[in-house]
């Protein structure tokens, strides 16, 4: 084959690639776009068939008729808080919970990781009512803590972070220990650092987990000041109907705290992505 | 660096939305009064609001000062009213209400299920199956209120909306409010060009048959694919109606033993019915979920909905002009009510007097009436027929009469707690009906049989 055949196949190659990614990329981006016109719309746009793209007025009532419906502003802050206070604990809990089970040699240690992994099938509503009673038993209904606590492990990023703590070498271990580290030297000084990718995706993973939690912040409280945005937007929906343009205009602003954590986190996400294909 | 800009720009962009926001703030309407809402509750004394016929009322001064916890499992336009009423309430009888919206209908039972376990359960609840959780748990309270207390006119309601407060026959255990029947919408531009003149409706589903096979054949004005000629949102409720027209009774009741019997003749000819609609393609299978954007999108011609779609598919939420009719039957006129009604939950007995006024200020006639024309639901009172309101919400949206034309002939059968899985298992029965799996005799015996063991296990 030619230079120039070469340069020219390749050319070929890449701007097929091109187009396939663009298209990818379009089908992506498709639902955020679609929502963030959708949030414009009066109601009878948003139903219209064949679909209307763009508002044939745009209104802007939908965002304040948000704030006019429900308590946003509280709903806001209350995910915040326990979105952030769910997610920091369940990484430090599961960072400490992987580091045990992967790097530390106790009596148990398997069939601990066993009912950890099994816990991952059982579902929620399984769970959901003795967890209420155990709540309710220690007064923490309508409280933060009753949000927070019970949501505060899961199998899930536990296992997630074992897997990459896995992929640190025994030799590095062994180097620290020679140089004096013990097990939370080791765990600070040597694995962490070297999984800030992974401990990243965790968190991310961890957040929006968090951020869309619904169900169980319902159960546990019954007053507006404790309540989070998941169940003002299902209060903006009417019985078996939505009034999808209000709803659009809600997920908008309920989205962007996760696109500000998402492009924070993105270099990292990546990089672990990246190098969960590569060999230590 | 380059990556935080975006992220600080949205970071601003979140403050300004929620700034901006703050023009029209929130106000919460169980301590701040009613600031937005567009039906307007009527003004009224606490005396003129209630019955006066009966033996014993309890008083404004034996409530007075008392707090109720209420959850409620209406959102949107309807919390906002059921929010308003309350208020409303709180105001005239002094008593502090904390109202807290419980989620949707699901939600609701595993809320209230918890908290009945842990006696954390409010005092009084706005839920879909109430008596399942009053009646089903041996209190029968609101029996007792109903005998001693003039404060409520069981008389003046309609007589299948108190057969949905009743529990397996052994009494009364809730009361109707947001209380809906299925009506059938149609798009007018739609039949008009299909040429079917709806100044005479089809009675029967033979008749709406007939109907259907115009629509396919002229009706598709949109030109799109998609294109059906009827469709339900709620598959298991329209069946269970259908049921009762062609004279099978759902289930039976032998003294408290409940024998599901959907399966019989008169079950599998409605069976075979709905399937030949599938079958002429004037139905889709299995799509159900659907079938509301459908209609709303000018791609279906006729829908079986929720009444309380009345008041919701305004103008401005159509493209088209919007009809609707009573809806057809087999060999007699029946619909399966649906909706929620009031339970009292409390176990405090010093609030059951407030409890129980709260309940029937919130039924009585005219705030029920005032509820269901916001709202779209049914008013439950004979008597709200005569209120001029109701008259002219008739005379300004016609679809109102056919609403309240069917009151006469709606039914309920008996609570009982396996109600939820026969649901599911008729929708289960009749999405494989539609797909071809099995015949209507095979899948409605094969639900009949789930749900007996399920009800034998209990």
């Amino acid at each position: 084959m030619s230079k120039a055949t070469k340069v020219k196949y390749s050319y070929n190659r890449h701007t097929v690639s091109f187009i396939v990614l663009f298209l990818l990329s379009l089908a992506m981006i498709f639902p955020f776009v679609w929502m963030i016109l959708s949030s414009f719309k009066t109601a009878a746009d948003v139903y219209q068939y064949p679909p209307r793209w763009i508002p044939s007025v745009w209104n802007w009532k939908n965002y304040s008729q948000v704030f006019s419906m429900i308590p946003f502003l509280r709903y806001y802050w209350n995910s915040i808080l326990t979105t952030v206070a769910e997610t920091a604990l369940q990484i430090v809990i599961s960072i400490l919970a992987a580091y045990s089970l992967v790097h530390l040699k106790w009596p148990g240690q398997g069939f601990v990781a066993a009912v950890m992994r099994s816990s991952m099938f059982v579902p929620m509503v399984v769970t959901m009512i003795p967890m209420y009673l155990l709540c309710a038993s220690l007064g923490l209904i309508d409280t933060y803590s009753g949000i927070i606590l019970p949501q505060i492990t899961t199998a899930f990023t536990t296992f997630l972070i074992m897997s990459y703590f896995a992929s640190i070498p025994q030799d590095m271990i062994d180097a620290a220990k020679l140089d004096g580290c013990g097990p939370a030297g080791i765990m600070m000084r040597v694995v962490v650092p070297n999984t800030k990718g992974a401990i990243a995706t965790a968190t991310l993973f961890s957040f929006l987990g968090n951020w869309k939690s619904y169900t169980w912040p319902l159960i546990i409280t019954t007053k507006t000041e404790y309540r989070t945005l998941p169940i003002g937007l299902k209060y903006l929906t009417q019985e078996s109907s939505s009034e999808y343009q209000v709803m659009m205009a809600a997920a908008v602003m309920t989205i962007l705290p996760v696109l500000i954590v998402f492009i924070f986190f993105e270099k990292q996400l990546v990089r672990s992505i990246t190098l969960t294909g590569m060999k230590s | 660096m380059k990556k935080r800009i975006p992220a600080i720009l949205l970071a601003a962009l979140m403050i300004l939305s929620l700034t901006s926001g703050c023009v029209s703030q929130y106000v919460d309407k169980t301590t701040e009064g009613t600031a937005m809402q567009t039906t307007k509750a009527p003004e009224t004394t606490p005396a003129a609001s209630d019955s006066t016929a009966a033996p014993v009322q309890s008083t404004e001064a034996d409530i007075k000062g008392q707090s109720l916890t209420v959850w409620y499992a209406v959102s949107g336009t309807s919390g906002e009213l059921f929010n308003e009423l309350s208020k409303k309430f709180e105001n005239e009888y002094g008593v502090k209400l904390e109202l807290s919206y419980s989620g949707g209908s699901g939600d609701t039972a595993t809320k209230v299920s918890a908290a009945l376990l842990t006696h954390t359960q409010p005092d009084v609840a706005l839920m879909y199956a109430g008596p399942l959780y009053t009646g089903g748990e041996g209190d029968f309270r609101i029996a007792e209120l109903l005998k001693t207390t003039s404060d409520f006119d069981q008389d003046d309601v309609f007589e299948g909306m108190m057969d949905y407060c009743d529990y397996m026959n052994e009494g009364i255990c809730a009361i109707p409010c947001g209380i809906s029947t299925q009506v059938m919408y149609y798009n007018k531009d739609i039949l008009k060009a299909a040429g079917v003149d709806m100044t005479n409706p089809p009675k029967t589903w033979s008749e709406f048959y007939d109907v259907l096979s115009k629509v396919m054949e002229k009706g598709n004005i949109s030109g799109s694919d998609g294109f059906k000629a009827f469709d339900t949102n709620d598959e298991a409720w329209l069946f269970k109606s259908m049921l009762m027209q062609n004279g099978c009774e759902i289930i039976e009741n032998n003294n408290g033993e409940i024998t599901p019997i959907f399966n019989n003749a008169k079950a599998v000819e409605v069976a075979d019915y709905w399937k030949s609609l599938v079958d002429a393609g004037y139905m889709s299978a299995a799509q159900h979920s659907n079938a509301e954007k459908a209609f709303l999108g000018g791609n279906l011609a006729f829908i079986a909905a929720s009444s309380n779609r009345i008041s919701r598919w305004t103008a401005d939420a159509t493209s088209f002009e919007l009809g609707a009719i009573e809806m057809p039957y087999f060999t007699q006129p029946s619909l399966a009510l649906g909706g929620n009604v009031l339970v009292i939950l409390t176990e405090d007995e010093s609030k059951l007097q407030a409890a129980w006024k709260y309940v029937s200020y919130l039924a009585n006639a005219e705030n029920n009436t005032t509820f269901a024309l916001g709202t779209g639901y049914l008013p439950i009172h004979k008597s709200a027929m005569e209120r001029q309101e109701v008259k002219d919400a008739i005379a300004a949206n016609e679809m109102y009469t056919v609403a309240f034309n069917q009151l006469s002939y709606t039914w309920a059968y008996t609570h009982f707690q396996e109600m939820g899985t026969m649901d599911s298992q008729i929708k289960a029965a009749l999405g494989k009906l539609e797909k071809g799996r099995g015949t209507s005799q095979e899948l409605l015996d094969k639900a009949v049989k789930e749900l007996q063991s399920e009800i034998d296990d209990k």
